[in-house]
């Protein structure tokens, strides 16, 4: 036997298996934002329907779940109902749905069509897209209840992984 | 129906694959003749039921059979049928079945071709069918595509819209399996000669030959990964060292060592152990690789959706990697040396130092490629390794490799005096002058080019001169040159030759890829309207106006635009953005267009069809299509030298047959 074969070995082996193991439960999606333990970006919206302004200020003093969405993004159809639903289960919890290049006209036929259970508001020039560094839709910003941003999604997400997040923003 | 034929012909091939492993093994160890026998069969058996799973796949999908699971996930009426036929390696599932089946003819191929090594074949074949069975228990278990829907949907959304927006997609993933999955071959091989302790000389062809077979598709399938790139993504680069690049880079790497240490073992008998080691490792550098798309830890154009084979692929990683490990140590010292090294200024002493030089690019690579997953393990930060690592230490070692490239062949096997080393390594030196002196005239000014300009000189000139060198001697004796260029290069020094023309086109891709990344320019252009006229690298971009296209799939919406220089017309480019159905954002589609001395190539960044305005960069580079054409020259030359030479045709003139003509 060649005991530094395999010594050598056993070490590359063990370093390389132990880094790949750690990798292993870790989401590349959970892109760690440099806002993140940050207060929010300041913005005021125009709701869809209504036409009234929503402002970041009104919204502090519950967590709050901002998602970033689109009519024309596949995957955001997908987390549509999770969205619905979960906002509709967590009564403490404020959603915003944040839609940014898209036509109000469209987003109303989609909301009529799919429901909905919280606002929505239109991003006309995408401007607090760029504040918030949002790469893709949907996209989704976890604030706590002093308005500071605590975990950040890219994708769409399953009830379990919208909780998961939300923990953040509750701790 | 299909679903379950589907899971039927795969739990048969995990089961063939399984008991022909255990009976590979016992009759490897018993020299059963009969054990021998029926390890084949089996290895056939499994080679024809993932096949028969794969091919059952394919048809479900053209008659789109959303019964069966993976149809319903990828499968659509609308898209064109090429694209339908593709869909098979779209995604996760489908893409380990397509791998089951490329092993299958693989292991079938090389389960015929070493029929007459009685010696390594069971031990040889149970390596390659418990590779199998790991397979066909992935398909099986975790990545069960032949799972039966409920409630079949009408039609389902198409394959990954990446997939389908260029065509090089239907081929760069099936050369890159070919290549991946035919390294499976010599690693079998490889273990074998461990587990009998003995690397004979008449294995080595076979474990060359199932060497170089995946080489070649593995050399073309990065090429055509890089070209892909250039083509589609719009960024005007092949080459981004993304994590899933590095991974077809690195066995790629260690292969191509093994294939230059497997000629000092053929030579000398020396490097054995070391050839070996080289062989498992891009074997096992192939399932990191694999483990790095399918599992979700790194984040790349490549990555497959994350899924739970991840954790499986590991585990197969680590027996693989123990396996390996167990078998060189208790194993490498019974392989004996035939011969010894004889100076550091001989071929085998160049060989040697290749080698070392592609071990340490492996490395880099690795290293580069797992740094950020170290960093954020030890404190939780997200962090990329960049260009610049990459950039600062693949260039320098890739410069010593083409240096080697000219100064390796140029000196003789065994013992060389002074005299001779001279006069092998000062001639070339001209080559290198003209080289360079030729780029400096063509105002390159970097310094890295101007070095790999004169390397590659270098490397030209004694390339040149190992081609023409059989047929010098022959003239002398007077023939006439083509008789003996047809003699010696394409007749009988096969191997030889094809080994040269790698290396001229070795050669022209360093070059290429020197010269074209660092005289590449790039300009932005803002139109603002129809009609105007803007100016890049000398050309002259006239936007002529927006246009949509529906299409059934996706909705287009091109850029129009006419290219003159000196106020003629050179050529229409219309980038584009593609919007398919089911995805989040639209996807560029550059245009480029390519000329022998350079590239012309149009992005778009932004684009209104309503203010009929368009933002684009403008990259023109030179030299970049030969990067390409020299790569598949590599291939062409590679399977060339597999080509059998013809001794029997003249038998007499064996004997004056000069050696450097037998191999390179």
């Amino acid at each position: 036997m060649n005991r530094t074969v395999l010594l050598v070995g056993v070490s590359i082996a063990g370093i390389l298996l132990g880094i790949l193991f750690m990798g292993l439960g870790k989401n590349p999606n959970e892109i760690q934002s440099p806002l993140i333990d940050k207060p929010a970006p300041t913005f005021a919206l125009r709701e869809v329907g209504t036409g009234r302004t929503v402002d970041l200020a009104t919204l502090k003093g519950t967590p709050v779940i901002i998602n970033f969405w689109a009519t024309w993004c596949g995957p955001c159809w997908e987390e549509h109902p999770v969205l619905v639903a979960n906002a509709r289960m967590l009564p403490n919890v404020k959603f915003l749905g944040v839609v940014f290049q898209d036509s109000e006209e469209k987003i109303m036929g989609f909301l009529n069509q799919r429901g909905s259970s919280y606002p929505t508001v239109v991003d006309d020039k995408g401007k607090t897209a760029i504040a918030y560094g949002v790469g893709g839709v949907p996209e989704t910003f976890f604030l706590d209840a002093n308005g500071v941003i605590r975990a950040k999604y890219s994708g769409p997400m399953s009830s379990d992984v919208l909780r998961e997040n939300l923990q953040k923003a509750l701790r | 129906m299909i679903p379950a034929l589907g899971r039927i012909l795969i739990l048969a091939s995990l089961l063939t694959a399984a008991a022909g492993a255990v009976l590979g093994f016992v009759s490897g160890r018993s020299r059963s003749v009969d054990g021998l026998k029926w390890t084949r069969r089996f290895s056939y058996l499994y080679s024809a039921f993932i096949s028969a799973a794969a091919l059952l796949m394919v048809y479900a999908l053209l008659v789109h059979d959303f019964t069966v699971g993976y149809v319903a996930q990828v499968g659509s009426r609308t898209v064109p049928t090429w694209v339908t036929i593709v869909s098979l390696w779209s995604s996760l599932e489908g893409s380990i079945l397509f791998w089951g089946l490329v092993l299958g003819v693989y292991i079938a191929a090389g389960t015929y071709f070493t029929r007459n090594y009685a010696e390594y074949q069971p031990d040889a074949i149970a390596v390659w069918l418990g590779c199998a069975a790991f397979f066909s228990f992935l398909i099986a278990g975790p990545a069960n595509p032949f799972l039966t829907v409920a409630n079949p949907p009408v039609d389902g959304p198409g394959p990954n819209p990446l997939l389908q927006n260029h065509v090089l997609m239907a081929i760069h993933p099936p050369f890159l399996y070919l290549g991946y999955v035919g390294m499976t071959i010599p690693f079998g091989i490889a273990c074998a000669a461990l587990i009998k302790g003995r690397l004979g000389h008449g294995i080595l062809k076979p474990l060359r030959e199932s060497l170089v077979v995946p080489w070649i598709f593995q050399t073309i399938a990065i090429m055509l990964g890089g070209w892909w790139a250039y083509e589609v993504l719009g960024w005007g680069g092949y080459w981004a060292w993304d994590p899933v690049e590095n991974a077809s880079l690195l066995p790629w790497l260690t292969a191509t060592a093994a294939v230059h240490s497997i000629m000092v073992v053929e030579r000398r008998g020396i490097l054995k152990g070391w050839t070996i080691t080289l062989i498992q490792s891009t074997f096992l550098l192939v399932i990191l690789g694999t483990f790095m798309t399918r599992s979700g830890v790194f984040n790349s154009v490549h990555s497959f959706t994350q899924s739970a084979i991840g954790p499986t692929i590991l585990g197969f990683l680590a027996v693989a990697l123990l396996f390996s490990i167990a078998l060189l140590a208790f194993r490498i010292d019974k392989l004996e040396s035939d011969g010894r090294m004889e100076g550091a200024a001989s071929r085998e002493a160049m060989f040697l130092v290749n080698n070392l030089l592609f071990v340490l690019l492996t490395f880099t690579v690795l290293i580069g490629t797992v740094f950020p997953l170290i960093v954020e393990a030890m404190n939780g930060r997200q962090m990329s390794v960049g260009r610049p690592y990459f950039d600062s230490m693949v260039v320098p070692i890739g410069a010593l490799l083409l240096f080697l490239l000219g100064v390796g062949p140029a000196l003789p096997w065994g013992r060389a005096n002074g005299e001779q080393v001279k006069k092998a390594l000062l001639p070339p030196i001209a080559g290198a002058i003209v080289f360079a002196a030729a780029g400096y005239v063509a105002n390159v000014r970097s310094p890295w080019t101007l070095i790999t300009l004169a390397f590659g000189g270098y490397a030209a000139w004694v390339t040149l001169g190992q081609m023409l060198l059989p047929v010098l001697q022959r003239t002398k004796r007077g023939e006439s040159a083509t008789t003996a260029f047809v003699d010696a290069n394409l007749r009988r020094g096969r191997r030889r030759f094809g080994s040269y023309i790698v290396h001229a086109a070795v050669v022209v891709v360093f070059i290429c890829i020197a010269v074209s990344s660092s005289m590449r320019q790039a300009t932005e252009l803002h139109f603002s309207g129809k009609g105007q006229t803007l100016q890049a690298s000398g050309f002259d971009v006239t936007f002529l106006g927006v246009e949509q296209r529906q299409e059934p799939h996706r909705l287009s919406i091109i850029g129009r635009f006419d290219i003159a220089r000196n106020g003629k017309k050179v050529t229409h480019l219309e980038p584009r953005m593609n919007q398919y159905q089911m995805m989040r954002e639209p996807i560029g589609t550059p245009d480029v267009h390519t000329t022998a001395g350079g590239d012309f190539y149009i992005a778009l960044s932004n684009i209104d069809p309503m203010a009929q305005t368009a933002s684009i960069t403008v990259f023109t580079a030179p030299l970049v299509v030969w990067i390409w054409i020299a790569v598949i020259l590599m291939g062409v030359g590679a399977l060339f030298g597999l080509i059998p030479a013809r001794r029997k045709a003249s038998v007499q003139s064996t004997v004056e047959e000069p050696i450097v003509a037998e191999t390179a």
